[in-house]
């Protein structure tokens, strides 16, 4: 049975190509996911155990957390003798101290600006440092910098060269020599300075005081037990920890803020597997019905029923082997594919070797072979049904079970039930992904009930269109199993599309709309790269409020606080200048009660914390540890999400609690009598020395905020071009095996006079009128849900939908485009078909 | 009938083949499945050509209805000559000027016996003449059928659709492929006497491939083929005389072979 089997198989191989390859495409995905969340893990792990390679532990300050969101906190400095006690205890080898910073790069005028980090860090020599000079010299005088490579050659800095480094005070140092990181020339996405230990502590302001201090130990000497005896001879308020722990925490930090993109590529892979699933069930189950004579044959020659169930599962078996075999090899180059998209999209990954691991083989082999076993599993066991005297008669169509029917009705309810807990009751917003997931198998099961429906009233235009495009209907409605299936993994695709577009747009214009009702201000200036905690050196607010041309400057800070298990953020504000550049409604409480220490919440944290004015919020900061803040006002939910987070401060606080000296925004208003033009350039001049900082109007702000919405729309968007792709191809799949079976209807329509191009038309239409039941359903649903979560979110601030009509409107076209190529090569083969043969064909 | 009886003139030749071969498959393993035959089909008669499996009956057929095409000699179908159209071309005569009836699958199983019947008018994009396909209707017993699919009807209604679709362009000749194959005796008298009736009362030509002489016998005449080769004639023919012919066309076919 088993030769017979891989016999069957390898002779049906053009009929089984297009399965294997949407199996191959799933599994491609799902692989280069984990590639590249793997390689990326791997290349950050690496990353920061060669930064701490040569130290055993190092000493910094006390914080409460070490990093939140992905972003290292800011620590106090260390006093400038700490050096000399850690050196004093017994046991310690050599003690480093390291000042390290933030220092833009400007090399003939012009700032060179990474998408990471700029660092700014004193010179220490390998081992303790991590840096190895490649040419020329470490720094030795204070006017002399080190630069990374990767970074003199793309900005075609030599040695010798003079450059410009922006911290806190700005330095025109001398190239004195290229250093490299490990096997590297740098750090990806950043640029590095390297410059001597007392000039550090100048263009920093830091005095004579060092950021953290890199500790060896003496040979035999316990890194742990130095480590108490350290702890010991300091006292509290600092922190000394083993290399290996910093270098996890920072690996731990960077993988936080991909954290984001493995769930998107990891649930893109499951959508890309789902799609897969339904084409394999589909092909099977249209191979089995071609076969239904010879498995009947097999069945009268003495085949038993598990003998045939066997056969084809181990067909399926085979396929889903040769596929992941496949799919493997490909996700491999994938992940460079989606490393290289993500780069274009604004989402830098690290670059380096990919890793594949024994998980990946496993789950792609897995993934591979459980799906396309799994969606063989009904086809086989219709397969087994079959009478052995269905030899001598022609299968009757299968008609919708009653109990797939109610089964169906029964998962749409569910899922509309969840829709309306969320939006009438209140349930929680992920309860809408089971309502999703119901209605999709909701959909899955009535699939073949109401295809029939749908497909006359979808395909009434074609049907108008003649005899070719009813042909065309009638032969989609008649297997309606068949175009369910096909048309339903579109539809999961588009859907998935028109969700994440209306979503997207809705939440950006409703941050738009709170963002243009709150923020009055005439000019922003804000940190052209985006940073999460704004980036924008206070240089800027000193400089720019003591222009004559500005009435008010007004500042905004961002900070991190720990809730628990969750990391919060919350903006600090200046009570006094805001309400001048911002109208903020309270409905309890006002802003400038901020000034004695308190916290104003937005009304839904209130609302889902139980706190009312005079309340007290406890919460973790960093530094500063927990702290409980008294709350003394309410703002309104758009209010709060102008300001960009749900927990206002004052700056005051803000001092108190942090050690971040970097604002997000600063908000201005023009003083009378000044023109809008005037304005902006003495503002633009203000800023000449501060390249990163920038001037927006309003449109650009928002935009700023809702940069991170538009890149995981491109990037998602076009991800799940991937599925559709799969989609696209099942139609191809399904209308080539519906011909193979139309063979003689096809010979008969020629005979009595049907053209090649009428043929090819209503194979094209049939193509079509699928990609068009797909749209429909897809779309129709996408929004659906989208229009439902945006209600759900609705209750933590404003939000209104917006569907970007023109957007869905190219989603359709692009659809059905799709659609009329992936009939063409169907059509064309109908076309070719010897009409002699076909007639012939039973 | 309240048609007009025009019996065509014995003389007009609707189609002719003229020295026609066709081979199959190269080298050793060619097959001339017509070897040279001419042979003329007079208009408004009832012509059955017979001979035993592997005769070449279907292939000629084939060949006079512009379904294949022949590697020499010439076929003319009321003056035009079939190989010197394009594919495209040769459809469009087949929609138009041709009428098929086939053994099986005959119909077009979405569309109902309505549709099926003026299918070829819809796929020239013309209007069926309401009288003319009423009369057809009638004639064929299948007035209250024409809404039903062809699963709907037995086999006998589903050849009389056929015989319909074939008949309602006004073709100059109709070429049907053993119609009564799949039928029993009773239905297949039915069909049979529908085509003589189309024959006699309409004019319409028809060719018959069968090789049941009690089929044949409802034909004007039987051209008898043989090895790829014209082997006879008989007009007006009766079973007995067609039994014979047969038997003496057979015995030589089993031992003979160059």
């Amino acid at each position: 049975m088993w030769r017979l089997t891989l016999r069957t198989t390898l002779a049906r191989r053009a009929r089984l190509a297009l399965t294997l390859l949407a199996v191959v495409l799933g599994v491609t995905f799902a692989t280069g996911s984990l590639i590249l969340t793997d390689t990326s893990g791997r290349l950050l792990d690496d990353q920061f155990r060669t930064a701490t390679a040569g130290v055993d532990l190092t000493v910094r300050d006390a914080v409460a957390f070490d990093s939140a969101m992905g972003v290292e906190v800011t620590r106090d400095p260390l006093p400038a003798n700490l050096p000399e006690r850690i050196a004093a205890v017994p046991g310690v080898a050599a003690v480093r101290p390291q000042v390290r910073g933030q220092g833009l790069l400007e090399v003939d005028g012009t700032a060179v600006v990474p998408s990471g980090p700029s660092v700014l860090a004193s010179w220490v020599p390998p081992p303790l440092g991590a840096f190895t000079v490649r040419s020329g010299r470490p720094p030795a005088a204070d006017d002399e910098v080190v630069i990374d490579e990767d970074t003199a050659r793309a900005h075609r800095i030599g040695l010798g060269d003079t450059v410009t480094v922006r911290a806190t005070d700005t330095g025109r140092l001398r190239v004195v020599g290229l250093a490299g990181f490990g096997a590297r020339g740098g750090l990806p996405n950043s640029t590095i300075a390297l410059v001597t230990l007392p000039s550090a502590q100048r263009l920093l302001r830091l005095g004579s005081t060092v950021s953290e201090v890199a500790v060896v130990a003496a040979p035999g000497v316990a890194p742990d037990e130095l480590r108490d005896r350290i702890s010991v001879a300091l006292g509290a308020g600092y922190e000394v920890t083993p290399s290996r722990d910093i270098a996890a925490a920072g690996a731990a930090a960077a993988r936080d803020q991909l954290s984001w993109l493995q769930l998107v590529l990891l649930a893109l892979a499951a959508a890309a597997l789902l799609v897969g699933a339904f084409l394999i069930a589909n092909t099977f189950s249209i191979v089995i019905t071609q076969r239904t004579r010879e498995l009947a044959l097999l069945r009268a020659a003495g085949a038993t029923g598990g003998q045939v169930l066997r056969s084809v599962l181990g067909e399926a078996l085979l396929v889903g082997l040769a596929a992941s075999t496949v799919g493997l090899g490909l996700g491999v180059a994938a992940a460079t594919g989606i490393r290289n998209l993500a780069g274009a999209f604004g989402v830098p990954l690290p670059e380096g070797g990919l890793v594949l691991t024994a998980r990946t083989v496993l789950v792609a082999f897995a993934v591979g072979v459980v799906v396309t076993v799994g969606s063989a599993v009904g086809p086989a066991r219709r397969a087994v049904a079959v009478a052995p005297v269905a030899a001598l008669r022609d299968a009757a169509a299968a008609r919708t079970g009653r109990l797939r029917v109610i089964a169906g009705a029964l998962a749409a309810a569910a899922g509309l039930a969840a829709t309306t807990a969320v939006l009438a009751a209140g349930a929680p917003v992920p309860l809408l992904g089971v309502a999703a997931l119901g209605a999709v198998g909701g959909l899955a099961l009535l699939g073949p009930a109401i295809t029939p429906i749908l497909v006359r009233l979808v395909g009434r235009p074609l049907a108008a269109a003649g005899v070719t495009g009813r042909l065309a209907n009638e032969s989609a409605a008649r297997t309606p199993r068949r175009t369910a299936a096909t048309a339903l993994a579109l539809a999961l695709g588009l859907a998935l599309i028109s969700f994440m577009a209306v979503l997207g747009t809705s939440v950006k214009s409703s941050v738009r709309q709170s963002y243009a009702e709150v923020i009055t201000a005439d000019h922003v200036v804000e940190s052209a790269r985006n940073e999460m905690l704004g980036g924008l050196s206070p240089m800027v607010y000193d400089r720019v409020s003591r222009l004559p041309e500005v009435a008010v400057a007004s500042r905004l800070r961002y900070g991190h606080w720990r809730d628990g298990e969750a990391t919060q953020a919350l903006t600090a504000v200046d009570p006094a200048t805001l309400p001048r550049v911002a109208s903020l409604h309270f409905t309890a409480g006002n802003l400038a009660a901020l000034d004695g220490g308190g916290i104003v919440l937005a009304e839904h944290v209130a609302r889902d914390r139980g706190l009312a004015v005079g309340d007290e919020l406890p919460m973790t900061f960093s530094r500063a540890g927990t702290r409980s803040l008294p709350v003394v006002g309410l703002l309104r939910d758009g209010d709060a999400r102008a300001l960009s987070t749900d927990y206002l401060i004052s700056l005051d606080t803000f001092a108190r609690l942090y050690s971040e000296e970097m604002d997000a925004s600063v908000l201005i208003r023009t003083a009378e009598g000044t023109g809008r033009a005037a304005a902006e350039r003495a503002i633009k001049a203000a800023l000449a020395e501060t390249p990163t900082a920038q001037l927006r109007d309003q449109a650009a702000a928002v935009a700023g905020r809702t940069q991170m919405i538009d890149q995981v729309l491109g990037l998602v968007t076009v991800l799940l071009m991937l599925a559709v792709l799969i989609a696209l191809l099942g139609i191809t799949n399904t209308l080539a095996l519906s011909i193979t079976e139309r063979t003689a209807e096809i010979g008969l329509l020629r005979a009595v006079g049907m053209t090649r191009r009428q043929l090819r038309w209503m194979i094209r239409g049939e193509a079509v009128l699928v990609a068009a039941l797909a749209s429909v359903l897809g779309i129709l649903l996408g929004v659906g849900f989208a229009a439902a979560t945006v209600r759900a979110l609705g209750r933590d601030a404003p939000t209104v939908l917006a569907v970007p009509a023109g957007r869905l409107l190219l989603v359709l076209a692009v659809a059905l485009a799709a659609g009329l190529l992936a009939g063409l090569l169907p059509a064309r083969r109908a076309a070719r078909l010897d009409v002699l043969a076909a007639i012939g064909t039973p | 009938m309240t048609m007009s009886t025009a019996p065509a003139p014995a003389t007009t030749v609707a189609v002719q083949a003229r020295d026609v071969v066709r081979t199959y498959g190269r080298g050793d393993a060619a097959v001339r499945a017509l070897d040279g035959v001419t042979v003329s089909v007079p208009a408004g008669r009832f012509t059955a050509i017979m001979g035993p499996s592997g005769s070449g009956k279907s292939t000629l057929m084939h060949a006079l209805a512009g379904l294949d095409t022949v590697d020499a000699g010439q076929i003319l179908l009321g003056g035009t000559d079939l190989g010197r159209l394009t594919e495209r071309q040769r459809t469009l005569l087949r929609r138009d000027r041709i009428g098929f009836v086939f053994q099986a699958f005959n119909l077009v199983p979405t569309l109902t016996a309505r549709e099926n019947i003026v299918l070829p008018l819809t796929l020239a994009g013309r209007r069926p003449d309401a009288e003319h396909l009423a009369h057809l209707l009638a004639t064929l017993g299948l007035t209250d059928r024409s809404r039903h699919r062809p699963g709907e009807l037995s086999g006998g209604q589903q050849q009389r659709v056929a015989v319909a679709r074939a008949l309602v362009t006004r073709p100059e000749i109709v070429f049907a492929d053993e119609p009564t194959g799949n039928l029993d005796s009773q239905a297949a008298e039915t069909l049979l006497g529908f085509l003589r009736q189309a024959v006699d009362e309409l004019g319409q030509t028809i060719v018959m491939v069968t090789h049941d002489p009690h089929a044949a016998a409802y034909a004007d005449r039987v051209v008898f083929l043989a090895d790829g080769r014209i082997d006879g004639e008989l007009d007006a023919p009766t079973v007995p005389a067609i039994l014979s012919h047969m038997a003496r066309l057979t015995a030589p076919a089993a031992t003979g072979g160059n």
